[in-house]
């Protein structure tokens, strides 16, 4: 567990070279990997919400569109190249199904149709993903190679 | 009316809400004491209001493993109940309504799961009748649903319900004792902030700035 750097919710932590960036816990949350393998630089965003209408934006990386954005601001700032840029992504789940619940069961789709949505909109390639089903994803991700891998619970561990 | 964020409460509305914690839980216990057979007390009741990675420390991090029934409420007041039930809370409800224990959460068979998630739903259905006999509304709760997974990602749906809200959390809730040995089980009601400022007007106790 050593040298690995947490990224919380509504988070974003960047690394290059070498390291690793982990994020726990992914519900209906997104995790996502940006990764510029020219240089190196491996950035992980844990958002929570599809789009951001909150009067202020204080708050930017809670949102889908905003942190990406965001996201990419930062990676450019430090020498990446969109061209470059590749993601991945995990999560969307559906925790509980609760019969009629409205909008409680399909955050998670609205967050993986808005991830998808916005990576288009900034033309940034998205290499694999693991989204939806159940099951909450504990995702990690590796600046050094850019490989993800997740955990889940009552299953084998992935690579992303 | 300005609507207040549950950063902006002051020591009055939370010691309401602490107070509402406080009768809703015990009515809770009293209800799984009649379930289980066994003297159930509560520990002093907190209202927490809590940042996103705050509120995972609190609940004793976000990988662990829980059983989590949720239900939603509806009516005068919405919002999102939760009832976190931790391996020690799981075996004792087990051991006392299904005869057997488990060491872990993927031993549980159909008939335990189905057992877990009726002793939440009273619970959590007794919190919601004190709230509503409090405060003399007409409050409603969906059908409970069930899940075991990351607690890190069943806490997160309050949070996602209402992160187009507010960026913190609030959760009312308190640890019961059973039989003198005190179990970790919390049932969290999250209001949306709507609902709490009527919830606290109602009360006669929101100070309207």
């Amino acid at each position: 567990m050593n040298n690995r750097l947490v990224v919380g919710i509504a988070d974003m932590k960047m690394r290059q070279y070498e390291g690793e960036l982990i994020t726990y816990a992914l519900g209906s949350c997104i995790g996502l990997c940006f990764y510029d393998p020219m240089i190196k630089l491996a950035a992980l965003l844990h958002v929570m919400l599809p789009l951001n209408m909150e009067t202020g934006r204080k708050n930017p990386l809670k949102y889908a569109d905003t942190g990406i954005r965001e996201t990419l601001r930062q990676m450019e700032g430090k020498g990446a190249r969109r061209g470059r840029i590749v993601v991945k992504i995990a999560g969307g789940a559906k925790m509980f199904d609760v019969p009629g619940g409205g909008s409680l069961g399909n955050i998670g789709q609205r967050n993986i149709e808005s991830v998808h949505l916005n990576l288009k909109k900034e033309g940034i390639r998205l290499l694999k993903e693991d989204v939806g089903g159940t099951a909450a994803r504990t995702l990690w991700f590796d600046a050094a190679t850019g490989i993800g891998y997740i955990r889940s619970y009552g299953k084998p561990e992935g690579i992303l | 009316m300005q609507v207040k964020n549950y950063q902006e409460l002051n020591m009055m509305e939370l010691d309401t809400l602490r107070e509402i914690g406080s009768i809703g839980t015990g009515n809770a216990a009293t209800a799984l004491s009649s379930i289980l057979g066994c003297t159930v007390r509560i520990e002093t009741p907190e209202v927490r209001i809590m940042g996103y990675n705050e509120a995972m420390d609190w609940i004793g991090g976000p990988e662990v493993v829980t059983a989590g029934v949720l239900a939603r409420v509806e009516g005068e007041i919405s919002g999102i109940m939760l009832s976190v039930q931790q391996l020690e809370f799981v075996n004792l409800a087990l051991s006392r309504v299904m005869g057997h224990q488990v060491s872990r959460y993927d031993e549980l068979n159909e008939l335990d799961i189905s057992a877990l998630l009726e002793v939440g739903n009273i619970m959590i259905s007794a919190f919601i009748n004190a709230l509503a006999g409090l405060t003399n509304m007409a409050i409603r709760l969906s059908v409970p649903a069930f899940a075991i997974d990351m607690q890190g990602a069943i806490i997160a749906v309050p949070m996602a319900e209402f992160g187009g809200q507010s960026d913190h959390i609030m959760a009312i809730g308190a640890d019961l004792i059973c039989d003198g040995q005190t179990v970790p089980c919390r049932i969290l009601l999250s209001p949306d902030i709507r609902s709490l400022n009527f919830l606290l007007k109602r009360l006669g106790v929101l100070d309207e700035q």
